[in-house]
């Protein structure tokens, strides 16, 4: 008995380094500009700070409390406005500080993202009769408490289809919750090619696709998008209320029954998908910020009660397809939705939390 | 003037938003002193998904009694009964909506009673049902899959006004 556990310990060991140095090798791809040390950020912030005028500031600063954390959302800005400083508004020496400031917290990957996101909603802006603000200027920047090494503070960078939400010297490391959007999908803009969420919808296609010949992986019932998003409240003859992130924190699914396929009964090729797909989420915030959080959610511990569900076509070419990693803290989903400004092509949206670390624990009911 | 312009905006850029969204349920709650009345809004886009065959008016009704229950908290069971139907437009989204009457066994209290509702979230993983007080809005919670049952208690000021 002893001998089978201690197989099974040095076959958990093998795995776990495995797929610990799978994820390593996809992420040192997305660290080039930023490592997400502290020290780096808060000399960026104050640099930043130090540059704007008294009322870009007070849009700047926010109590670091529930309601300004929560304060994110993936609709348009002209329903659920952003009260904090946008970055269309600031000149070029500004621009270049606020870009230095998100340079010092992001990987390369996750800085490249923020403007291919911005660029697809710049495509929509011809079609926006409606004046709902697709548009790369109506994304902004807010600091929550006061950038320093020692006491918590949170660094939010959102807009229409993007929220990072990075807490630092909170309980727990904190990257989440972070919401990925795009639409159109692909487009060209100034003659190149883009696909923002290429890396994060081909790592969970993928891993769909590998998964799927699991009877259990398939989930029950219909997705039209993410679980855990945000969520607008409304009563008939009022305008709606909400759009963020009210319903934190939120309830998660437990037991094993309709989760998904467990890790465990992957083979070793099909969980290096896993963490390519949790790479291509991690790997955005710079490194440091999710170091400890990517050790956390390939530990033994972790991958022992992670499942990988699915729905829908695996290839994500239909609307309603989806994809799901659910372990003990991580929650990773991408959902396929019909898009709104071209209704007969497609939009992802995606989205990442941590059931324990979203705003680094910091933040109550 | 200027608010109606400002609110008739707001309608406009919300019904633009929420086409975006997967549009949610609400259930508004109304205590009387005998029994309780529930206006349930369903977005027709999420029934389809979750409703076999036709969504008029007279199958709405019997799926909703379906999939719609309440219960004393002893587990006696309310009798539900569909007043009436009516199809509703809101924000860019077609609804149906109903209002029930539900009344509870003899001798259980009308002000305290476990709602039972998986019209939708029986099927769609994302879809929220929104239960409120009719008569101020105030959220008494929400129900998203798993989660079917929700307690619902007379909120303190109307439980002195039904008193009367």
């Amino acid at each position: 008995m002893n001998r089978h556990r201690g197989t099974l310990g040095l076959a958990w060991l093998v795995l776990w380094v495995s797929a610990a140095a799978h994820a390593d090798t996809v992420e040192k791809q997305c660290i080039a500009t930023g490592s997400g040390d502290n020290r780096a950020i808060v000399a960026a912030a104050d640099a930043f700070r130090g540059q704007l005028s008294d009322a870009e500031r007070g849009k700047l600063d926010r109590p670091f409390a529930r309601a300004s954390a929560i304060h994110w959302s993936n609709l348009p800005v002209a329903v659920v406005p952003r009260d904090a400083l946008r970055l269309g508004d600031l000149d070029a020496a500004k621009s270049a500080s606020a870009r230095a400031l998100l340079a010092a917290a992001l990987s390369a990957c996750g800085l490249a993202l923020f403007d291919e996101i911005r660029l697809a909603d710049d495509a929509l802006i011809p079609l926006d009769t409606r004046n709902i603000g697709w548009d790369a200027r109506n994304y902004f920047l807010s600091i929550l408490g006061t950038p320093s090494l020692k006491t918590p503070w949170m660094l939010q960078v959102g807009g229409h289809h993007l929220a990072y939400n990075l807490t630092f010297n909170g309980r727990l490391p904190g990257a989440t919750p972070l919401f990925l959007g795009t639409e159109p999908i692909r487009f060209t803009a100034q003659g190149k090619s883009y696909e923002p969420l290429k890396a994060q919808s081909g790592a969970m296609s993928k891993l769909a696709t590998a998964v799927a010949r699991y009877g259990e992986a398939k989930l029950s019932g219909t997705f039209t998008d993410v679980v855990k998003g945000v969520v607008v409240e409304f009563v008939p003859g009022k305008p709606p209320v909400g759009g963020t992130d009210t319903g934190y924190p939120h309830q998660y699914p437990e037991g094993d029954k309709d989760r998904g396929v467990h890790y465990s009964r992957l083979k070793p090729a099909e969980q290096a998908l896993v963490s390519d797909a949790i790479a291509s989420y991690t790997g955005l915030p710079g490194e440091a910020i999710t170091h400890d959080l990517v050790a956390a959610y390939l530990s033994p511990e972790a991958l022992a009660g992670t499942f990988i569900g699915y729905a829908g076509a695996t290839d994500l070419g239909q609307e309603g397809s989806y994809v799901r990693i659910d372990g003990p803290r991580i929650w990773m989903e991408l959902i396929v939705q019909r898009a709104i400004a071209t209704p007969t092509e497609l939009h992802y949206h995606a989205l990442w939390r941590d059931k324990l670390a979203d705003y680094g624990g910091e933040i109550g009911k | 003037m200027r608010f109606l312009v400002a609110c008739g905006l707001w309608f406009a850029l919300a019904g633009a938003a929420l086409a975006h969204r997967a549009p949610n349920s609400v259930v508004r709650i109304a205590f009387g002193a005998d029994r309780v009345h529930a206006e349930v809004m369903v977005p027709r886009s999420e029934l389809e998904h979750a409703m076999a065959g036709a969504q008029d008016a007279k199958s709405f009704g019997a799926y909703l009694l379906q999939h719609m229950r309440a219960e004393a908290p002893d587990g006696a069971r309310w009798e539900i009964r569909v007043r009436s139907v009516r199809e509703a437009s809101y924000l860019d989204h077609d609804y149906l909506s109903a209002e029930l009457e539900l009344v509870p066994p003899r001798g259980a209290p009308p002000g305290r009673f476990v709602l039972i509702d998986d019209a939708v979230t029986h099927e769609v993983r994302n879809h929220v049902v929104w239960v409120v007080t009719r008569q101020d809005d105030e959220l008494i919670g929400a129900l998203q899959y798993p989660r079917s049952r929700l307690t619902v208690e007379r909120p303190a000021a109307t439980r002195t006004a039904a008193a009367r």
